[in-house]
């Protein structure tokens, strides 16, 4: 009977080491249903819908993360001013504006944000699709679209604060107080990510229509040529211009006026185009889940034309298109003045708009006819934000050329942009002739005139050293201001991890 | 020594034939002379013996002049007596009314009181008979220091809040459940005239056993069996009772509201509206509040049968009960059916096999709760009083002027149909095998298995005066019916096997060696569909094919979770002499909702104990008992969901692509995961004093406790550059420092007999860290000022109220200009608000602290008088300086009721400091969160009284009756509160961060009660 009894006991003692023979097993269990980080990642589908959710943060616009890039390189610059209801109105764009800005503003804040909302989808997408069985050729083209957000990204940190941690994965928790790089460091990865993309990415005319709006080589090309460009590494950027130039997947449209209505989204000269559409149903409570853009709300005059009147014109600005002696033709594409018509929203007249400014922005005005069929109008804008056009790209060649001494490849390139804004009209517009310093001075004027209000001219002073010339009347030392401050609460947030920029 | 000698005396006897006789007599009860059943006689060291029969009458065999007899009866002293020349000997035992000699459960396994070093607190049957509680909690409340049980909601069914020693987490503080040593989510399952007792295991040494459960305490339950060698006994008890609302608020009548609004429309510079030309025309108008409460039937029948042979126990019993709710009666109604079998056989002397069997049928309907915008309670208090309940054709009427939420709730009542159904079994099969002496090996094998099926509809209805017209708020029709049903199946099984070894190294070192495994696993299955458009509106036919067209209408969804839980314990427990007490555990916890980085946590505890008065040198003749104790432990909570170290991707994070802008899905964990995630963990540190006097007579507990929490879990902000919204992580802390005392008194005057008890428990909460950076957090965001009114912070207690502060009423414009600017439309009869800063405008800076929402102290004390068959219970439980902000009255629209108090509002200078001008537009932000909502949420209630009748054995005996009572009980008699809502009573209905904000609680009934207790 003893026997029987330890037997039995035995017995149980044996199977109760069972479940600790196979503890692990036991103990690890994933989510069965739902999409989570375990169970998702599988599938061509799901990288699909991962590189596509690396795609939103570019559409990002207002806080608590998102910018406009005409905040700063426009409004930012002696093109325009921020304009609104009164100095109360996005007082905070004031006083970055006045270069007495503070290091606490949601503005900066948004930016840094979005950016790093960016960089971190990128990542995911860059760590997990590598794994995911799929056509090796699609996956390598995620994988490129990928490093190319990553690098539009850090390109935006960069140019605007300097060097930035650099979250080149995605963080873990002992990484959160991650330190600040160094400039160069930054652009370095900039550079390894869009050369590997460009080796990665089809070109324009390999995607079917329905992947217009990717990410493709020539745009990689040429954010690479604009880094290029940044650093003063000339004979490089001169080579990358050249390749997208010869590559003949861009041309200029023959009618500059066309470029901004709704049929030149996307056209000939994109080269890289942010997409909105008017017809999200986003709303402002939740403007990053919009398709659409509150760019057109906000550019357009007030009153009758039902805008909030930011980014007003300067009458410096405005007076570039004059100093050849005639009205350039591109001013009447850029800039509305009095008794010009608003599209189908009227003539424009002080009193129409209520509000006392000469000039208001056109490049991004949407006739009432194209807004949101539904829905409040005012978030979902459905203008694209047209980031690299082709003239820029034969702009950023006309300098580096010039930079290399080679004035003649220089002349070609600014007098192809010319001769399309010429339309036709040999009265204007004549071909550049000249050298040296007035060569370089006559791109400077063709990038302020070309891609005015395109969110270009702040970091173009800063890049070409001609900032605290320019600038300086309105406020800005060099020295400090060639960079924004980094915002305070990330200073904060890391404990100090995170350094101010000089003079802030 | 002597022992042996009398053994082998007794041993010599017996084996000499003629020396053998035989003794009968008669037991009864020393304090009513009453007979006592079921007595164990034994012939002291030696297994056999007799029992007590009905008549309290015995008869052993087998003795001799020297042999001892032992007479032993649970709750009652053993009194042991030498035969000598008698033949008939007839005893009176003594009641035990010490407590120290009771076997309290603690975790894997029972310890005598008195050898207890940790701080555990009980309820037995016989205390959980006197008030005839309606749910398991309500048996802890009151009646356990250290331990807070709150309702949540008067609704029938509804779980209340209990917390034990504090509230240890913002998360889930709830304490651990263990039944019949299964593990349990809630308690509604269980029918409460079933148990046999209840302990908690307070300090972190006696719950440490439980590891990483354990934190918030534990909650023993256990359920009755039959005992050995007992007779077979029926028992029948039931009650049938009616519940009433025991208060309701005044409000305005419609004349009064009609002036008011007449006032507000002035004072915004509105024309009054016309058909309130003649307040007083208008009358006393619909009360609202009495329109939704109603009188409320509930019952309980239960009918029990134990029993025991020398090798079996039984325990049988079935309950019936059923509860409707004061507002809504059956529409908030409970029904429970509950069976039990509980029984054990030892198959052979080394093995005892045995099951714990309870199965359980509950249907609870549901009406809206807790919340400013749907619950009937809200609409009642915020319906104008000028719209009738009902049109002239007798349907519902809808108000012309009441805002979207506040539709007429009677209407609203009688479209609710909200029903949950579950089917559960909670078992456990077990077997304990006796290996050697002292040692032996128990494994039980559970499950605890849940079906429910909730059924939903929402049926058509058009309150429109003319339909074709829909003249109807959107609140007042829904012109399309819907149905949904959803089902759900919970499983758990554990297996559980336990050693456990009781030793002595000679007679003074005694050990109780305890180890032990556990495996367990939890799943989660549901699955469920809607459809809407159904072609009849009865809900009898609310089903999802039932439709025109079931197809395309249809939605379907289904869905499954689980943890596991795999564990590793011991304990050893020694005691000196009965002197010094030591028990040390360890317990190793792996959890599957842990990260893989932190798969096991190890929770070690160790107390002490010191029985000074079983010292020589003790010589204090009235103090029988003197304890003192300590302890000190680590406790996890493993509450952190099944999943929480990885992240959901979120689709929807879309792209416009294709030259036909289409927007293309997008998907990311917006979160960050955390690998690292892992149990929160309570440090506690208890001292304590068990003590008695007076031969038992007067007992009393003392604790004093330090709680740490660490590693709470919380989403502090992170740094922008991780680009993702933070993770959970084990970043905060909390501390919790109390001290609690239990006082008891029992004594017996001829036949009259009293017992007091009474405890009070001090709790002081305090948030000791956020995470890096110390971000606050706000929660208990009010609809009625369109704000949050708790914040947490670190150095302060979880929720505290944070808002302004008032200062009276601006008398005149002067005063306006003379005070920090509050807002543009400030007038004379505004609230003034304090410029805390002093910096001239009243804005967010001069917020502050304004309530706190948990209690001084609780407490509660009862007596108890017996008196030749008539009993009398009074219990009382109160709470003491925790307050109540009031967010019942909905400020935010502008023609709601109010309560009376408006009336006294301030017309002119000198009329009113205390409450504001009516105003239509409130431009002064009157309504802002402030102190002026924050009340004293301190009560004491009678929460039972009881009055019963036993009849005599006398008579009994002639009807061969063990035990026929019957008796009369209120509860919630009587309350004592300068809360001006309907009920102080709050639980924290949405979690710790919210605790104390009164949305509209569905108050608690005061209930009359009349039931019998019969056994045979």
């Amino acid at each position: 009977m003893n026997a029987i009894k330890y037997v039995s006991f035995l017995l149980l003692v044996a199977a109760m080491l069972l479940p600790t023979a196979c503890q692990k097993d036991f103990l690890d269990r994933k989510p069965i249903v739902g999409t989570t980080e375990e169970n998702f990642y599988r599938t061509a589908e799901d990288a699909q819908a991962a590189i596509n959710a690396a795609y939103a943060p570019l559409q990002f616009e207002l806080s608590p993360a998102g910018h406009f890039r005409w905040f700063w390189g426009d409004i930012m610059s002696d093109d325009s001013e921020k304009g609104g209801s009164g100095d109360n109105d996005a007082n905070e764009l004031l006083q970055l504006e006045n270069f007495n800005g503070a290091a606490n503003t949601d503005l900066l804040e948004g930016e840094w944000s979005a950016d790093y909302e960016g960089i971190y989808r990128a990542n995911v997408v860059l760590e997990r699709v590598p794994a995911i069985e799929m056509d090796p050729t699609l996956k390598a083209q995620i994988l490129g679209e990928a490093r190319f957000i990553r690098s539009w990204f850090f390109y935006n940190l960069v140019t605007m604060f300097g060097g930035v941690p650099l979250a080149d994965h995605v963080l873990a928790p002992s990484e959160y107080n991650l330190p600040r790089a160094t400039a160069d460091e930054v652009w370095m990865l900039i550079e390894s990510d869009l050369n590997q993309a460009i080796e990665d990415l089809p070109v324009r005319s390999a995607y079917g229509p329905e992947d217009l709006g990717r990410i493709t080589k020539g745009a990689a090309q040429a954010l690479l040529l604009k880094s290029l460009v940044w650093q003063k590494r000339w004979p490089e950027a001169q080579a990358i211009a050249e390749e997208i130039i010869l590559s003949m997947e861009y041309d200029l449209a023959s009618d500059y006026g066309s470029i901004f209505t709704q049929d030149g989204e996307n056209n000939i000269e994109s080269i890289f185009e942010i997409q909105y559409m008017n017809a999200s149903g986003g709303n402002w409570g939740k403007n990053n889940a919009n398709e659409g853009t509150f760019t057109n709300v906000f550019q357009r005059a007030r009153g009758q034309f039902e805008g909030f009147g930011f980014n007003i014109p300067t009458e410096d600005f405005v007076q570039e298109f004059f100093k050849e002696g005639f009205e350039d033709p591109r001013l009447a594409h850029t800039v509305f003045r009095e008794g010009d018509a608003m599209g189908d929203r009227g003539v424009f007249t002080q009193d129409a708009a209520g509000q006392p400014y000469a000039y208001y922005p056109k490049k991004y005005f949407n006739n009432k006819s194209e807004e949101a069929p539904f829905g409040d109008p005012n978030p979902n804008g459905g203008s694209n934000d047209r980031v690299i056009r082709f003239a820029d790209v034969l702009l950023m060649h006309a300098e580096a050329a010039y930079h290399n001494n080679m004035e003649g490849p220089a002349r070609t390139s600014l007098n192809r942009v010319r001769a399309r804004a010429r339309g036709g009209n040999t009265n204007i517009l004549p071909d550049v002739t000249a050298s040296g310093q007035a060569l370089l001075d006559a791109i400077y004027h063709e990038r302020r005139v070309e891609l005015g209000l395109e969110g270009h001219r702040f970091f173009d002073l800063v890049r070409t050293g001609r900032a605290s010339d320019v600038l300086g009347p309105l406020g800005f030392v060099s020295g400090i201001h060639e960079l924004f401050p980094i915002p305070v609460s990330q200073i904060q947030a890391t404990n100090g991890a995170i350094t101010q920029n000089p003079g802030y | 020594m002597k022992k042996i000698y009398i053994l082998f005396l007794a041993l010599f006897s017996l084996s000499s034939l003629y020396g053998q006789r035989e003794v009968t007599g008669q037991i009864t009860d020393a304090s009513n002379q009453e007979p006592l059943i079921g007595v164990t006689v034994r012939i002291q060291g030696k297994t056999e013996g007799a029992i007590s029969d009905l008549d309290g009458k015995y008869r052993l065999s087998g003795v001799d002049d020297q042999t001892v007899l032992e007479f032993s009866y649970s709750g009652m002293k053993t009194k042991l007596e030498t035969v000598g020349n008698r033949s008939v000997i007839d005893v009176q035992l003594d009641e035990n009314i010490s407590l120290i000699d009771e076997v309290v459960i603690v975790g894997y396994g029972s310890q005598k009181r008195s050898n207890i070093s940790g701080a555990v607190s009980s309820v037995t049957a016989e205390e959980i008979a006197e008030l005839p509680v309606l749910r398991v909690e309500q048996a802890l409340q009151g009646l356990t220091a250290g331990v807070q049980v709150t309702q949540n909601s008067g609704s029938p069914g509804s779980p209340l809040t209990v917390r034990v020693r504090g509230t240890g987490t913002i998360n889930n503080s709830d304490p651990l459940y263990i039944v019949d040593g299964i593990p349990v989510d809630g308690l509604d399952f269980l029918n409460p005239n079933d148990i046999e007792s209840i302990n908690v295991l307070k300090d972190a040494a006696s719950a440490a056993i439980y590891g990483a459960r354990g934190a918030n305490g534990v909650v023993l339950i256990t359920t009755k069996t039959g005992k050995k060698n007992e007779q077979g006994l029926i028992h029948y008890d039931a009650y049938v009772g009616m519940q009433s609302a025991w208060k309701k608020t005044n409000l305005l009548s419609a004349s009064e509201y009609a002036m008011l609004s007449n006032e507000a429309h002035i004072a915004a510079g509105k024309t009054p509206l016309p058909e309130f030309a003649d307040p007083s025309a208008l009358g006393a108008g619909t009360d609202w509040l009495d329109a939704i409460f109603t009188e409320a039937p509930m019952a309980s029948h239960q009918l029990t049968f134990t029993g025991g042979s020398e090798k079996s126990t039984y325990s049988v019993s079935g309950n019936y009960f059923d509860q409707d709710g004061i507002v809504g009666g059956e529409k908030s109604g409970f029904k429970r059916f509950t069976a039990r079998i509980n029984g054990s056989h030892e198959v052979k002397p080394w093995l005892t096999v045995g099951t714990n069997l309870g199965l359980t049928n509950l249907k609870r309907n549901f009406l809206p709760e807790n919340n400013e915008f749907t619950t009937p309670l809200v609409r009642a208090l915020n319906m104008d009083p000028v719209t009738p309940i009902r049109k002239a054709d007798g349907t519902y009427a809808y108000s012309r002027y009441a805002d979207t939420d506040i539709v007429n709730p009677l209407n609203a009542i009688d479209q609710t149909h909200n029903s949950w159904n579950s089917n559960r079994i909670v078992g456990t099969a077990f077997g304990v095998i006796k290996l050697a002496k002292g040692l032996q090996f128990r494994s039980s094998y559970s499950v605890d298995a849940t079906f429910a099926q909730q059924d939903i509809f929402f049926p058509r209805f058009d309150l429109s005066n003319d339909p074709n017209l829909s003249d109807a708020p959107a609140g007042e029709k829904n012109l399309t019916n819907s149905v949904v049903i959803q089902h759900n199946k919970w499983q758990t099984w554990q297996w559980e096997n336990v050693l456990t070894w009781e030793t002595q190294i000679g007679s003074l070192h005694h050990f109780t060696i305890t180890g032990g495994t556990t495996a367990l696993e939890n799943s989660h299955e549901y699955s469920g569909g809607a459809n809407t458009n159904l072609p009849s509106n009865d809900p009898k036919d609310a089903y999802i094919a039932n439709t025109i067209d079931p197809i395309t209408s249809q939605s379907a969804y289904s869905g499954a979770d689980e943890s596991s839980l795999l564990s590793f314990f011991g304990r050893v427990n020694y005691d000196l002499n009965d002197r010094y007490l030591l028990s040390a555990a360890l317990r190793s916890d792996g959890s599957s909702r842990f990260g893989a980085n932190n798969r096991f946590g190890t929770f070690p505890s160790v107390s002490a104990g010191w029985i000074i008065s079983h010292e020589e040198f003790w010589n204090l003749p009235k103090v029988d008992f003197l304890k003192i104790r300590a302890s000190w432990g680590l406790n996890g909570n493993d509450r952190i969901g099944n999943y929480g170290f990885t992240s959901v991707v979120l689709s929807g994070q879309n792209y416009t692509f294709g030259s036909g802008e289409v927007i293309t899905n997008g998907s990311v964990p917006l979160t960050v995961s955390n690998p690292d995630l892992r149990w929160e963990s309570i440090e506690q540190t208890d001292i304590g004093l068990d003590a008695e006097f007076f031969e038992g007579r007067l007992s009393l507990v003392v604790d004093y406790y330090q709680k740490n929490t660490s590693g709470m879990l919380y989403a502090a902000p992170i740094p922008l550059t991780v680009g993702a919204n933070p993770p959970i992580r084990n970043i905060a802390s909390v501390q919790n420092t109390g001290w609690e005392t239990a006082l008891s008194y029992r004594n017996q005057a001829g036949a009259f007999k009293y017992s007091f008890g009474g405890n009070i428990s001090f709790v002081k909460n305090k948030v000791t860290s956020l995470g890096e950076g110390g971000e606050p957090v706000f929660a208990g965001r009010v609809q009625s000022a369109n704000a949050n009114v708790t914040k947490t912070e670190v150095g302060q207690p979880i929720g505290s109220m944070f808002g302004f502060v008032t200062d009276g009423i601006f008398q005149n414009q002067e005063e306006i200009n003379n005070h920090a600017f509050q807002n543009e439309g400030t007038a004379p009869g505004d609230i003034r608000f304090v410029d805390l800063n002093n910096d001239g405008v009243i804005n967010q800076d001069d917020q502050t602290y304004i309530g706190n929402p948990i209690p001084d102290f609780t407490y509660g004390f009862n007596a108890d008088l017996e008196w030749k068959g008539f009993d009398l219970g009074l219990f009382f439980q109160g709470s003491q300086g925790n307050d109540i902000y009031n967010a019942t009255v909905r400020y935010d629209f502008t023609y709601v009721n109010r309560p009376v108090d408006v009336l006294n509002r301030w017309t002119g200078p000198g009329t009113s400091n205390s409450q504001p001008r009516v105003n239509l537009n409130d431009p002064n932000q009157n309504a802002r969160v402030s102190d002026r909502f924050v009340e004293d949420g301190s009560y004491i209630r009678l929460k039972n009284a009881q009055i019963g009748y036993s009849l005599p054995r006398t008579i009994l005996d002639r009807m061969h009756i063990q035990k026929f009572r019957v008796y009369a009980s209120a509860q919630n008699l009587i309350t004592i509160t300068k809360y001006s809502g309907m009920d102080p009573e709050i639980g924290a209905y949405n979690g710790a961060l919210e605790a104390g904000i009164d949305r509209g609680f569905y108050p608690q009934a005061r209930v009359y009660l009349a039931g019998v207790n019969l056994t045979f």
